[in-house]
C-alpha cells in the first residue's frame, strides 16, 4: 500500500506538468485536475454531494474553483446522473474491489513510449469508458477510504503545525489510473502516464530512442548530472517587485558607499567660506625658471647662445672667476677707438640738441606752418620711390606756383581774357565761359592761399591779447560814446529851412520845428541816460578793486538796469521805514520805538516772503528783536538793550535823520550810486557805534542793568498763551490725521411727524455709529507715540523715501524678526571693526581665483577626533555665549 | 586743590600717544583690580548688544551660519577691546575739589599755574574791538578755527600753531560761519546770501537760494548745508553736487536758534513760541515739535550721543531733555545766550560776560555746576564752542574771541577714521575721497537711525492714490472691452447691437469707481462745509490765514 502510494504520488507529480494528453475515463482524475488545470474541456462527471462536501472541507478555495469548473460543465455532461450515489456512500457493496488488484506496477525506470494517436485515444476512451464503469467505482471507494485517512492526517498536521492544508496538499496529487489493456510499450502505444492526461514527455523519453547511438552515454551522464543537481525553479517575480527589490539592494549598497562622503559634505556646508584653487601651479615662478626653458631659435639668439655657452666661457665659469676677467680683456686700441667714437657721437648729439632747442624756441606761426608743410612734402617725397626726382618735381611745382602768384596770370589779365570780357561773357559760347570760370577758380585758389597767410601773420603781429580785453571792457562805453556823439550832432545841427518848395510853406515849417523840438528833448534825455550809464559802469569797474574776492555766479554785469530797479525799490522800502522811525521816535520810549522799527522791518520782510505768518510774527516780534542781530535796525536794538541811555538814543535818532536826509538826496541825485554809498555809510555808522561800545563796555559799571518794569512784565506774560496754542496746534494735527466724526444729524422734518418720535431723538443706529467712530478715533489717538506726552507732537507721517532703508518682509532663512535684527546689529565695515576681523567678516561664501578649474571633491579620510569635534562644535558655541550672557547679567546686578 | 602724582603720568601719556590736552589734574578712580572685568565690559560694549539666542532655532543651516557669525563678532569685539586697551590709554581727567574747595571757584589763573606750557598756550584773549561780536567754528578735528566778526571780518586760524592762515574782509554783515567737511572750505552767512569760501579766502559760491541766512549748520556725514533764513525758511543744500535737497517754511517765525543733532543729523530749531522743532530734509513737516519753554527759546545744544538736548529759554530756565522719551530730565535756573556740549558731555552756557560749565560726572544725568568763567566786564558772549579733542572752550564775544581751559571736556583719544587733529594734507585728501564715497543720502536722516536695515513695522493700510484708482479703472474698462460675445441669433448679432452691449459693459465696469469718486467728493464737500474758513464770504476767503504745510 505504501509503495503504491508513493508510486502514485510520483505519477501525480509527473502529471502536474503534462497538459496535452488527457483522459476522461476516470471520473475523479479530471475532477482533481480541474483545480489546477484551467483548460478543462468540461466533460467530467459531476461529483457526488458527499465528496463535494468533503472536498470543500479540505480546501474551500479548491472546491469553489471546481464548482466553477463544474458549473461550466453542467450543460455538456451526460453522465452526471448515472452515478449511483448510495453504492458509493454506503460502501457496503463489495463489488467494487480495491483497485490494487488491477494496478499496474511500473518498473522504476519505466519508459513510456506508447503515445496513442488521437483516434486511438478516442476509441480507447470509449472502450475503456464502457468497461471501466464498475472498476472506476471500486477505485473510487478505496480512494475514498484513503482520502479519509489522508484528510485526518492532514487535519492533524494542520492542528499541530498550524499551517494550511496546502502545504501538505502535495500528497494528494496523485492519480489512480487503471489500465485494462496492456500494450507493448512503444512510441505508438502511449504508456499509462501518457494516457492519464497529466503525463508528459520527460527527458528520459527523448533519450531512450537514441540509446546505443554514439554520444548517448555522454548525454545521459549529463542529464543525470543535471537531474541530481536540479532544483525546482520558481516563477520569476513580477517586474515591479523585482525592480523594487533591485532598487532596495542598490540603495543599501550605495548608501554605504556614500555615507563615507558625509563628513566632507558637512564640513563644506558648515564652512563659512569655501576656498577653491588653494594650490595652483602658477608655472614659472622665477626669472631663472623661465630662462632655463629658453631655447635659441632665431639666428641672433643662436649666435648669442653660442657665445654664452662657449666652452671657454663655461670652463671659466666652472673653474674660477679670474679666467673670466682674462676673457674680458680689451686691447688699448680698441678701447681708444671706442672712446673716440663715443665722444664723437656725444658731440653730434649735443649739437643736434642745441639746434633742436633753438628751433623749438621759434614762435613764429609762419615758420611752423612752413615747417609742417616741409614735413608733409618730405613725406610725399618719401612716398615716391625715387627721392631725387621727387624733389626736383616739387621744386618745379613750387616755382610754378610762385610764378603764377607773381604774374597773376589767371586773373583775367591775359589779352584773350580781356577781349572776351570786352565782348561780354554772355556773348561767348559754353567752352569759353567754362574756360574763364576755370581760370578764375584757379586764381581764387591761389589768392586765397595768399590771403590766409597774410591774415594769420597780421593777427599774430598786430592784435595783442591785451588790446582784446580792453576792447571787450570798453565796448559798452564806446558804444555809449558813439550814441552820445550822434545825439549831440542832432542837437547841434541846425537844419536849414529850405526857401522854396513844399517844405517852405509856413505850416510845414511850423510842424518841422515842433518835431525838431521834440527830437531835441528826446536827445537830451538820452544824453542824461548815457551819462548815468557811464557812471554805473565806472562804479562797477571800480568795485572789484575795492571788494576783493566777490564773485556772483549766474547773471553778472549784463543786467545793469535791472539792478538799478532793485536798488530803487530797496531804497523806497528803507525810506518808508525811516520815516516811520522818525515819526514814532518822539512819542515812544526807546525800546518800543525799536520794537516798532523791528516790526516794520518784519513787515517788509513779510512782503518779500510770501505766505509769511503775520500774526505770529507780530506776537513774537518783541522777543525776536531783543535777540535780533540780523539787520541794521535790530542791531541797534541789541546795543540799546545793553546801554539804554538817553544820549545814546538821541545820537541814534540823529543818525537816522541824517541818513534819511542823505538818502533822499541820493535818491534825487543819482539812484545808481545809492547802493554803494549807503553801504559804505552804514558800515561807517555802525563802526563808530562799535567804537563807542568798546569804550563803554570796558567800563565796569554798565555791565548789567536791571530790566525795566515793562520789560519784566512782558517777559512774565510773554508765554501766557504758548501752551494753549501748542495744544491747539496738536489738536489740529490730530484732527487732520483722524478727523472727528460728524455729529449725527437728521434731515429737517424727518421723523418729526409726531411728538413721540421727537422725544425719542435720534435713532439708535445713528448714535451707535457715532459712538463707534468716536471710539475708533480715540483708540487710534492712543496708539500715537505722543499720546502720553502733552508737550510733544511726533509726526506720524511715513517718509516714502526712507522706506527703502527698511525691509518689508523678513529675508528668507530668518523666521523671527528679533533674530534677524540681532544678526544685523553689528556693522561689518572697516570703520567699526579692527583690521584683523574685517576680512573674515566680509569674506564671500566662495573664494575662487579667476581661471581656476574647480576639481571634483576628493575623498579624504577623517580622523576620529576631528569627527567628534565637528559634532560638538555648534553646541559648544551656544554654551559659551550663554555663559557670557549670564556673566554679563551678573555683573549688572553686582553693579 | 592739589595735584596728584597722576598728573605726571598723564603727561607721560600725552607725550607718547598725545591725544588730548594732557591736562589731567587727577585721574579718577583707582585702577580696576580685575582686568578681566574691564575687558569684559569693553567687549560687551563692542558687541553692541546681546548675541542672538539660537536655542530655539530649527533651521540648522541658519543656526550654523549665525553661530559662525556670532563667533566672528565676538572675536572682533575682543580685538577691538584689546586695541582700545593698548592703543587708546589716555583717560580724560577733570578738576576735583578737596575739602571745602569747590571746583567752580577755581579760576583760569590758578589752572594756568599748574599746567605745562603747551597747554597754557590755549588760554588767551584776542581783542578785536572794531569788527563786532565774533562767532566761531572749529573743524571736526579741532585743528582749525574760523572766526567771523559781524562787520565782515573773517579769519582762519591754525589752532595748533596759532598762526593766522588767512584773513579777509567781506565788507558786509556776517552772521554765521561754519566749516564744511574739512578746513578747505567754509560757508559764511552774509548780509544777503550765504557764500562759500575756500581757505585762501576765494569766494567759490554764492548760495542765492538760501536768502538772508541767520544760522548755518553743516551735516558732515550727509554733506548737507542747512540754513535758516530771515523768513524762517529752512534750506538744505547738498554741497557735493549743489543740489537743493530741501526747502521748507517752518511757519514759526524768524529764528536764529539752530543746531544739528550729531547722532542722527536731525536739525533742531528753537522758536519764539517756546517750541523746538526737529527737521529732516525729506519731510515738509517737523518730525517732532515740542514745547520746551513758555517763552522764546534762546539757544539749544545736543549731546554728542544724541540722547540729550539742552535748551534755554528767555524765562530764565535751562532745561535738559531726554530725546528718547522727550521728557525733561533737569531744569536749572539761568539764562543762556548760547549753549554747547563738549565731546565728553560737559555743557557750557554763556550769557552776558559770564560762562558757566555744567558737568555730570556721576553719570546719573544730573548736571551740576563744574566751572565758571567771567570775561572782562562788558564783553557780550555770543557763542561758546568746545574745541574737539582738546580741553579748550572757545568763546566768541563782542570784543573778539577767547579761549579758556576746561579740564575733561575733550575726547582724549582720537580715532583717525573719524577725525585726526594731526592730519597731513595727504591724509586729508584721502579722507575727503573716503567721506565722499561714504556720503549718506539725505533720506537716511531720521529720528532713530538704528532703524535702518530692520524690518519695517506693519503700516496701516493707506488709501489708494488717485493714480492707482485710475489705473484700476482703466484695467477694468480694458477687460470689459476685450470680452468676447457669443454669437447670437440673427437679429441680436447686429453690429449696432453689439456695440451697444459693449458700451453697456464698459459702463458697468466703470460704475463702482465713479460711485466711489462721487462719495469721496461728497465727503470732502461736507468737510469743507464744517471748515470755518469756507463759511466766510468768498471775497474774504483769501484773507484767511494759510496753514503752514
Amino acid at each position: 500500500m505504501a509503495v503504491k502510494k508513493r508510486k502514485e504520488r510520483a505519477v501525480g507529480g509527473e502529471s502536474g506538468n503534462s497538459k496535452k494528453f488527457k483522459k476522461y475515463s476516470n471520473s475523479k482524475g479530471p475532477m482533481k485536475k480541474n483545480k489546477n488545470d484551467k483548460r478543462k474541456k468540461g466533460k467530467g462527471p459531476r461529483l457526488p454531494s458527499a465528496l463535494r462536501t468533503e472536498l470543500d472541507r479540505l480546501d474551500p478555495k479548491i472546491a469553489s474553483d471546481s464548482d466553477d469548473g463544474i458549473d461550466l460543465d453542467v450543460g455538456n455532461d451526460v453522465y452526471e446522473y448515472e452515478e449511483e450515489v448510495p453504492q458509493e456512500e454506503s460502501r457496503k457493496n463489495r463489488r467494487f474491489d480495491p483497485v490494487e488488484n488491477y494496478e499496474y506496477e511500473l518498473p522504476e525506470d519505466f519508459e513510456d513510449e506508447n503515445v496513442p494517436s488521437d483516434e486511438d485515444d478516442d476509441d480507447g476512451d470509449f472502450g475503456v469508458g464502457g468497461n471501466k464503469g464498475s472498476l472506476n467505482d471500486d477505485v473510487d471507494a478505496s480512494d475514498g477510504d484513503e482520502e479519509e485517512d489522508d484528510e485526518r492526517h492532514l487535519r492533524m498536521l494542520q492542528g499541530v503545525t498550524g499551517m494550511s492544508t496546502d502545504a501538505f496538499g502535495g500528497k494528494k496529487k496523485r492519480n489512480s489510473v487503471v489500465i485494462s489493456e496492456a500494450h507493448p510499450e512503444s512510441e505508438y502505444n502511449p504508456t499509462r502516464d501518457v494516457l492519464e492526461g497529466d503525463s508528459h514527455i520527460t527527458l528520459q523519453d527523448l533519450l531512450d530512442p537514441i540509446q546505443g547511438k554514439a554520444g548517448y552515454s555522454k548525454l545521459r551522464k549529463r542529464v543525470q548530472h543535471m537531474d541530481r543537481k536540479s532544483t525546482s525553479v520558481q516563477a520569476p517575480l513580477p517586474k515591479v517587485d523585482r525592480e523594487k527589490l533591485e532598487r532596495m539592494a542598490v540603495y543599501e549598497h550605495s548608501k554605504k558607499d556614500i555615507t563615507k562622503w558625509e563628513h566632507l559634505v558637512k564640513r563644506n556646508r558648515e564652512a563659512p567660506t569655501v576656498f577653491f584653487g588653494g594650490d595652483v601651479d602658477l608655472g614659472f615662478s622665477t626669472v631663472g625658471a623661465i630662462a632655463s626653458e629658453f631655447e635659441p631659435r632665431t639666428e641672433f639668439e643662436k649666435k648669442i647662445a653660442s657665445l654664452v655657452y662657449d666652452d671657454k666661457v663655461m670652463e671659466a665659469h666652472k673653474a674660477d672667476g679670474s679666467k673670466l676677467l682674462e676673457l674680458n680683456k680689451i686691447s688699448e686700441e680698441d678701447y681708444m677707438k671706442h672712446q673716440d667714437h663715443v665722444a664723437k657721437m656725444r658731440g653730434l648729439l649735443f649739437r643736434h640738441e642745441m639746434k633742436q632747442k633753438r628751433i623749438k624756441k621759434i614762435k613764429s606761426k609762419t615758420y611752423h606752418r612752413l615747417k609742417n608743410k616741409d614735413k608733409l612734402k618730405v613725406e610725399s617725397a618719401e612716398m615716391l620711390m625715387d627721392p631725387e626726382a621727387a624733389k626736383e618735381q616739387a621744386r618745379k611745382q613750387e616755382f610754378k606756383r610762385a610764378e603764377e602768384r607773381m604774374t597773376l596770370k589767371h586773373k583775367n589779365k591775359s589779352k584773350w581774357a580781356r577781349r572776351i570780357l570786352e565782348r561780354g561773357l554772355n556773348a561767348q559760347d559754353e567752352g569759353t565761359r567754362a574756360a574763364m570760370a576755370e581760370q578764375l577758380h584757379q586764381h581764387a585758389l591761389l589768392t586765397r592761399k595768399i590771403n590766409t597767410v597774410k591774415d594769420s601773420s597780421s593777427s599774430s603781429d598786430s592784435s595783442s591779447d591785451d588790446d582784446d580785453e580792453v576792447s571787450n571792457e570798453d565796448r559798452a562805453s564806446e558804444l555809449l560814446e558813439k550814441a552820445k556823439e550822434k545825439t549831440l550832432k542832432v542837437l547841434e545841427d541846425d537844419e536849414e529851412v529850405p526857401n522854396s518848395g513844399v517844405l517852405s510853406l509856413p505850416f510845414m515849417v511850423r510842424g518841422m520845428k515842433k518835431r525838431k523840438e521834440e527830437a531835441i528833448e528826446e536827445a537830451k534825455l538820452a544824453l542824461q541816460e548815457y551819462e548815468q550809464l557811464e557812471g554805473t559802469n565806472d562804479a562797477e569797474n571800480s568795485k572789484p578793486a575795492t571788494a576783493s574776492g566777490r564773485r556772483v555766479f549766474g547773471r553778472a554785469n549784463n543786467e545793469v538796469p535791472d539792478s538799478n530797479k532793485k536798488t530803487k525799490t530797496d531804497n523806497k522800502m528803507k525810506m518808508d521805514n525811516y520815516y516811520g522811525n522818525s515819526d514814532s521816535e518822539d512819542d515812544l520810549k526807546a525800546k518800543e520805538n525799536v520794537n516798532i522799527e523791528g516790526g516794520k522791518r518784519n513787515d517788509v520782510e513779510k512782503d518779500v516772503g510770501p505766505n509769511y505768518d503775520r500774526k505770529e510774527a507780530a506776537d513774537v516780534s518783541i522777543f525776536k528783536n531783543f535777540e535780533d542781530n540780523g539787520d541794521p535796525g535790530s542791531k541797534t536794538t541789541y546795543e540799546v538793550a545793553i546801554f539804554a541811555s538817553d544820549s545814546r538814543r538821541k545820537m541814534k535818532s540823529e543818525n537816522g535823520i541824517d541818513k534819511n536826509a542823505k538818502k533822499l538826496q541820493q535818491v534825487k541825485e543819482a539812484i545808481v550810486h545809492d547802493k554803494d554809498m549807503e553801504e559804505g555809510e552804514e558800515d561807517s555808522d555802525s563802526e563808530s557805534k562799535q567804537m563807542v561800545d568798546g569804550i563803554l563796555s570796558s567800563a565796569p559799571k554798565e555791565s548789567y542793568e536791571l530790566p525795566s518794569q515793562s520789560e519784566l512784565i512782558r517777559h512774565a506774560f510773554a508765554g501766557d498763551y504758548v501752551e494753549e496754542e501748542f495744544e491747539k496746534d496738536k489738536q489740529e494735527i490730530l484732527n487732520e490725521e483722524n478727523p472727528e466724526p460728524d455729529k449725527p444729524v437728521l434731515l429737517p422734518g424727518w421723523g418729526q411727524w409726531t411728538r413721540v418720535q421727537q422725544k425719542k431723538g435720534l435713532p439708535w443706529w445713528m448714535l451707535k455709529e457715532h459712538e463707534d467712530s468716536k471710539r475708533k478715533r480715540e483708540e487710534s489717538l492712543k496708539k500715537r507715540k505722543d499720546a502720553q506726552l502733552k508737550h510733544v507732537i511726533i509726526s506720524e507721517k511715513v517718509d516714502k523715501k526712507a522706506e527703502k532703508l527698511q525691509t518689508k518682509s523678513l529675508p528668507y532663512p530668518f523666521t523671527s524678526k528679533e533674530l534677524f535684527e540681532q544678526s544685523m546689529r553689528m556693522p561689518i565695515g572697516s570703520e567699526s571693526n579692527p583690521e584683523t576681523a574685517i576680512r573674515s567678516l566680509n569674506r564671500p561664501e566662495v573664494v575662487k581665483k579667476p581661471g581656476v578649474i574647480i576639481k571634483p571633491i576628493k575623498f579624504v579620510e577623517m580622523h576620529h577626533h576631528e569627527k567628534s569635534e565637528d559634532n560638538k562644535r555648534s553646541g559648544q558655541k551656544q554654551k559659551k555665549n550663554k555663559s557670557k550672557g549670564a556673566s554679563g547679567k551678573n555683573k549688572k546686578q553686582s553693579n | 586743590m592739589w595735584l596728584s602724582s597722576a598728573a605726571a603720568s598723564a603727561d607721560r601719556h600725552s607725550a607718547t600717544v598725545r591725544l588730548s590736552l594732557g591736562l589731567f589734574f587727577f585721574i579718577m578712580g583707582a585702577k580696576k583690580e580685575n582686568n578681566d572685568d574691564e575687558m569684559d565690559e569693553k567687549v560687551k560694549k563692542y558687541l553692541r548688544g546681546e548675541a542672538a539666542n539660537l536655542e530655539g532655532l530649527k533651521d540648522k543651516k541658519l543656526k550654523g551660519q549665525l553661530a559662525v557669525r556670532e563667533d566672528l563678532y565676538g572675536k572682533s569685539a575682543k580685538t577691538a577691546a584689546k586695541i582700545e586697551k593698548w592703543l587708546l590709554p589716555s583717560e580724560g581727567g577733570y578738576l576735583e575739589a578737596e575739602g571745602i574747595e569747590k571746583t567752580w571757584r577755581i579760576k583760569q589763573e590758578s589752572i594756568a599755574r599748574e599746567i605745562d606750557i603747551s597747554s597754557s598756550k590755549n588760554q588767551y584773549d584776542i581783542v578785536l574791538p572794531e569788527l563786532g561780536p565774533y562767532t566761531l567754528d572749529f573743524t571736526s578735528n579741532g585743528r582749525y578755527m574760523a572766526a567771523a566778526g559781524r562787520k565782515g571780518h573773517l579769519a582762519i586760524v591754525d589752532m595748533k600753531t596759532l598762526n593766522l592762515i588767512k584773513e579777509i574782509q567781506v565788507k558786509e554783515t556776517v552772521r554765521d560761519v561754519v566749516y564744511l567737511h574739512n578746513e578747505l572750505f567754509f560757508a559764511v552767512a552774509q548780509k544777503k546770501y550765504p557764500y562759500i569760501y575756500n581757505r585762501d579766502g576765494t569766494e567759490l559760491h554764492c548760495l542765492k537760494e538760501h536768502g538772508a541766512v541767520l544760522r548755518l549748520q553743516f551735516l558732515k556725514n550727509h554733506f548737507l548745508l542747512a540754513s535758516i533764513n530771515k523768513f524762517g525758511q529752512l534750506h538744505y543744500q547738498d554741497v557735493t553736487m549743489g543740489e537743493m535737497v530741501g526747502n521748507f517754511r517752518t511757519g514759526l517765525g524768524r529764528t536764529d536758534v539752530m543746531q544739528v543733532n550729531p547722532f542722527n543729523g536731525v536739525v533742531a530749531l528753537g522758536h519764539s513760541s517756546g517750541t523746538v522743532t526737529m527737521w529732516k530734509p525729506t519731510s515738509s513737516v517737523p518730525l517732532v515739535k515740542m514745547l520746551c519753554h513758555p517763552g522764546p527759546v534762546s539757544s539749544l545744544a545736543f549731546h554728542p550721543n544724541g540722547h540729550l538736548m539742552a535748551t534755554s529759554g528767555k524765562e530764565n530756565k535751562i532745561k535738559i531733555w531726554d530725546l528718547r522719551k522727550f521728557e525733561v530730565i533737569q531744569t536749572m535756573p539761568g539764562h543762556a545766550k548760547t549753549l554747547n556740549f563738549s565731546q565728553k558731555g560737559l555743557l557750557a552756557a554763556g550769557t552776558g560776560s559770564f560762562i558757566k560749565i555744567l558737568a555730570d560726572f556721576s553719570g546719573s544725568q544730573n548736571y551740576n555746576s563744574y566751572m565758571t568763567h567771567s570775561m572782562a566786564k562788558g564783553y557780550q558772549v555770543g557763542k561758546v564752542l568746545f574745541r574737539p579733542y582738546e580741553d579748550v572752550l572757545g568763546i566768541g564775544h563782542s570784543m573778539g574771541w577767547s579761549s579758556i581751559l576746561i579740564p575733561g571736556s575733550g575726547e582724549p583719544n582720537f580715532d583717525s577714521w573719524v577725525a585726526n587733529p594731526f592730519e597731513t594734507s595727504k591724509q586729508r585728501r584721502e579722507k575727503e575721497v573716503h567721506s565722499l564715497l561714504d556720503k549718506l543720502p539725505p533720506e537716511t536722516i531720521m529720528l532713530d537711525p538704528t532703524k535702518v536695515g530692520t524690518v519695517r513695522a506693519p503700516q496701516k493700510k493707506e488709501k489708494p492714490t488717485k493714480k492707482e484708482i485710475e489705473a484700476e479703472m482703466e484695467a477694468a474698462i480694458e477687460t470689459a472691452k476685450d470680452t468676447d460675445f457669443k454669437k447670437k441669433t440673427k437679429g441680436r448679432n447686429k453690429p449696432s447691437k453689439r456695440a451697444k452691449k459693449r458700451q453697456e459693459m464698459i459702463e458697468r465696469a466703470k460704475k463702482p469707481f465713479l460711485e466711489q469718486q462721487i462719495q469721496e467728493h461728497e465727503r470732502s464737500r461736507k468737510k469743507q462745509k464744517t471748515n470755518p474758513e469756507t463759511e466766510m464770504p468768498k471775497s474774504l476767503q483769501r484773507f484767511v490765514r494759510q496753514k503752514a504745510a
